[in-house]
């Protein structure tokens, strides 16, 4: 007789081989890494370089120089490119974020050497015509204007804000108004002095050959070009501003809450243990957050807390949209979780099920030749691609103990050192 | 191609497995027949409120999250118009934990008053977050009622208003499910690193006890030739004025189907795409535009939808789309462009198969159409599309009787 009231037996995953791709040193100062993967005939190559927004002496240079890579070359015009790789079937992505600059194209396994051949021209002679960067410009100045009218977007910058301090590079925004300041000659000089091939990594994933393999060697491999970074420097100290702020947003149904603070980098110690703390509070949907202010109370959509990785910082930060009503009760309910783990031990079935959960992600961090080129990107973000990251949070998962989590909440989960950050239609402070 | 066996139990329960040895996680996905197509007017959101409550407990098994996330799995679902899905990830030691689960709660619900309650207030927060609480929020809540006026279609899966939500009470829910949640209104597919036998053999064991269900015949009306142009003008506190402009098209499983598909691919995919070289790049007319089709399995709409830069008035914007839609119906495409577009949906449609999670999905939603291999069949089919198709089709499609459009216009006052 089917007994439906047993689970099953499971096995708790143990060992998890984790891929470690080899990478090829480039003639021209750049590395490739390979990821010969999956069943279906398409692929994807990354090319990273050390040329975030940190580097930059005017708000959104990186960010505009990234983006208009294919507005336009010495060879060809921004619609000649457009309708190049749209006829190959091939997407270009171009972005900055605060660290990096990634250009990645997909592209059918069968046409990458088509692909290939255009993508070499904008990596590597973007022109950054007048009129191609006015129309970015005003659609960019319109977004921006629109994402400011959401109070979650309002309530993530204020917290970068506050956490790092407003001129700091990882605190700082741009505004609509900077759009306007951004000229062709900014960006030919960024792109000259940052996205060049020395200390670039480039990964090419997906169902791959020799041939492709070759032809990323030949159009990216052989000549160097611009200039790079090998060496980067630590950013500066951050300066946070304590306490809590309010932002009003009248009429708005529901309240933005943004909670959080600076915590020990990856290279730290505690960090792989924090985050398994961090992820009984609000990592997964079973996290205490959830369970208490939306499954319990009902307060929200969705609530969690993660851990929020840049080259050389990381923080914690605590995210909910919560109806305007319950702003207030939402607080409370949030520093109640965040106490308790200071003063009652993590109960050894809950813990047990966190470390099952874990160990479940990590496998799925490598669910298909995407995921794992995601996750190797997440290791050259984190102290140029050294392995020992997941190898220290897989013993960290199988070793956890109570006490310690204990500890890890009285030493990082200090309410005086979080900031607070509220955008709705009433002030809850 | 996409390799799969499929086989039916007993009780109706169709059973894909797609084996690939290379996948360290096995994808779970059971699809049900049910979306908010299937809610009664008055009832609307029933559907994916439902989805929440599946979350609730089942008659043998209290809580379902934990037991998941012991097996190291993840686990989720999602509400269309015409399906509710549910789908985990595990590693494959752990698959019988998702046959397990998943049959208690396709047997029956806990249906406890606490968790009905907690969750009307979530979805009610979910209907505030992605609605009400961002700008060009509600566009859908008004977009759909003028499109639809007899198909269900016309009110969107989170519901026409919060109020029907907050209303629902256990004993219409307890209908629902048993009218909707049955092995015969349900496809399962199992991909990764698994044999066919095992899984079927997991499937009889676990689901095979549970009996065949009379459903709820409802016959989903069909909507009326629309034989009128209709408009609708709202004023909302957003920074950019904006148009949508939606016309009626065939159903997913309709000959035109693929066409229709390719010629909004024409007119917005890509950066080369018409819309944006000609009204973004060109004119200057809009800072965004785009065109797709809602792709429901039954009779669908095609959007165009645009947001205006700040000198050009509705008329102005309106203009220049139609005489972009005009020029479809008139001249017909070159080769090169047809086969752009055709090399553009190879490429996205397998770049949507790369994950094991994709890949079951997309085996039952195929076979929900009919048949699973349709997934590999796909690509060929498009590539049979001529020019007189998409002009034969964009004729029959692009009229102004056949088109409801919205002004959403902004409100910069006290901004």
């Amino acid at each position: 007789m089917l007994n439906r009231a047993q689970q099953p037996p499971i096995k708790i995953t143990d060992n998890i081989d984790i891929p470690r791709p080899k990478f090829i040193n480039l003639n021209n100062g750049a590395r490739l890494l390979i990821i010969n993967e999956g069943d279906v005939d398409v692929c994807r190559v990354d090319i990273i370089f050390d040329a975030g927004s940190r580097y930059q002496n005017k708000k959104l240079e990186a960010t505009a120089t990234a983006s208009l890579l294919a507005e336009g070359t010495a060879k060809y015009s921004s619609h000649q490119i457009a309708e190049y790789f749209d006829f190959w079937g091939s997407f270009i992505g171009t972005r900055a974020d605060k660290d990096f600059t990634k250009v990645t194209a997909f592209s059918l396994t069968k046409y990458l050497s088509q692909t290939l051949e255009r993508l070499e021209h904008i990596v590597k002679e973007p022109t950054y015509p007048t009129n191609e960067v006015d129309v970015w410009t005003s659609r960019g100045k319109q977004n921006l204007t629109v994402e400011l009218d959401k109070t979650s977007t309002l309530a993530r910058m204020e917290l970068f804000k506050c956490i790092y301090g407003e001129n700091h590079p990882y605190g700082m925004f741009a505004m609509p108004t900077d759009y306007e300041k951004i000229s062709s000659d900014n960006l030919l000089s960024f792109h000259a002095n940052n996205l060049g091939s020395v200390g670039s990594t480039i990964i090419l994933s997906g169902k791959v050959s020799d041939n492709q393999i070759s032809a990323v060697v030949k159009h990216f491999g052989e000549t160097s070009w611009g200039k790079g970074r090998v060496n980067t420097l630590q950013v500066e100290e951050s300066s946070p501003t304590l306490g809590k702020v309010f932002v009003s947003k009248p009429n708005a149904v529901q309240s933005a809450i943004r909670i959080g603070r600076e915590i020990c980098q990856r290279t730290h110690s505690d960090s792989s243990d924090l985050s398994i703390l961090n992820t009984i509070l609000g990592g997964y949907f079973g996290s205490r957050l959830m369970k208490n202010i939306r499954e319990d109370k009902g307060y929200t959509y969705g609530i969690g807390s993660y851990m929020v990785s840049l080259r050389d910082s990381t923080m914690l930060a605590i995210t909910a949209e919560v109806g305007a009503k319950y702003t207030k009760d939402a607080l409370t309910e949030i520093w109640k979780e965040v106490n308790k783990l200071k003063t009652e031990p993590v109960p050894l079935a809950e813990l047990s099920k966190v470390q099952s959960h874990l160990m479940g992600e990590v496998l799925r961090s490598f669910n298909g030749p995407f995921a794992t080129a995601d996750s190797i990107i997440g290791l050259i973000n984190y102290n140029n691609l050294d392995y020992s990251l997941h190898d220290r949070l897989i013993k960290s998962i199988k070793h956890i103990t109570q006490e310690r989590l204990m500890q890890l909440a009285n030493e990082w989960f200090d309410k005086d050192l979080m900031v607070e950050c509220v955008v709705g239609p009433e002030n809850p402070f | 191609m996409i390799s799969f066996e499929k086989f039916t139990l007993d009780n109706g329960l169709k059973v894909i497995v797609h084996s690939d040895k290379s996948m360290p996680i096995v994808a779970f996905n059971i699809l049900y027949n049910v979306g908010s197509k299937h809610e009664d007017p008055k009832r609307t959101g029933f559907a994916h409120l439902f989805e929440h409550l599946m979350f609730g407990g089942s008659v043998n098994v209290p809580n379902y999250d934990d037991p998941v996330e012991q097996a190291g799995g993840e686990n989720n679902a999602f509400t269309s118009n015409d399906i509710t899905n549910y789908y985990l990830t595990l590693p494959k030691e752990n698959l019988e934990t998702a046959f397990w689960i998943e049959s208690d709660r396709m047997l029956g619900l806990a249906f406890s008053q606490k968790s009905l309650d907690v969750q009307k207030n979530v979805v009610i927060e979910e209907f505030n977050q992605s609605y009400l609480n961002q700008p060009y929020g509600d566009v859908w809540l008004l977009l759909r009622p003028l499109a639809y006026k007899v198909h269900p279609y016309q009110w969107p899966t989170i519901g026409k208003t919060p109020e029907h939500i907050a209303n629902a009470k256990l004993s219409e829910v307890k209908e629902f499910f048993y009218g909707h949640y049955a092995p015969n209104n349900a496809i399962l597919c199992v991909a990764g690193d698994v044999s066919a036998d095992e899984v079927l053999q997991m499937a009889q064991k676990w689901f095979g006890p549970i009996p065949y269900r009379e459903l709820f015949g409802k016959i989903i009306k069909k909507e009326p030739l629309q034989t009128e142009k209709r408009t609708l003008e709202v004023t909302r506190r957003v920074p950019y004025n904006s148009i949508y402009k939606a016309y009626h098209m065939c159903s997913r499983s309709h000959n035109d189907f693929s066409t229709v598909d390719l010629t909004s691919d024409i007119l917005s995919n890509g950066k080369s795409s018409r819309l944006f070289q000609s009204l973004v790049k060109q004119k200057g007319i809009f800072s965004n535009i785009d065109a797709f089709i809602t792709g429901d399995n039954d009779e669908g709409l095609f959007v165009i939808t645009g947001r205006l830069n700040d000198n050009y008035t509705f008329l102005q914007a309106e203009e220049a789309i139609d005489a972009e839609v005009e020029m479809i119906k008139t001249e017909p495409i070159s080769d090169y462009e047809l086969n752009k577009v055709k090399n553009k949906f190879e490429s996205n449609f397998t770049f949507g198969l790369t994950s094991a999670n994709e890949k079951a999905l997309n085996l039952c939603q195929y076979e929900l159409l009919g048949d699973a291999n349709l997934l590999n069949t796909v690509v060929d089919s498009y590539r049979m599309i001529t020019n007189t198709d998409i002009q034969r089709v964009a004729k029959k499609i692009f009229a102004t009787t056949n088109c409801s459009t919205l002004y959403y216009k902004a409100d910069n006052t006290n901004q």
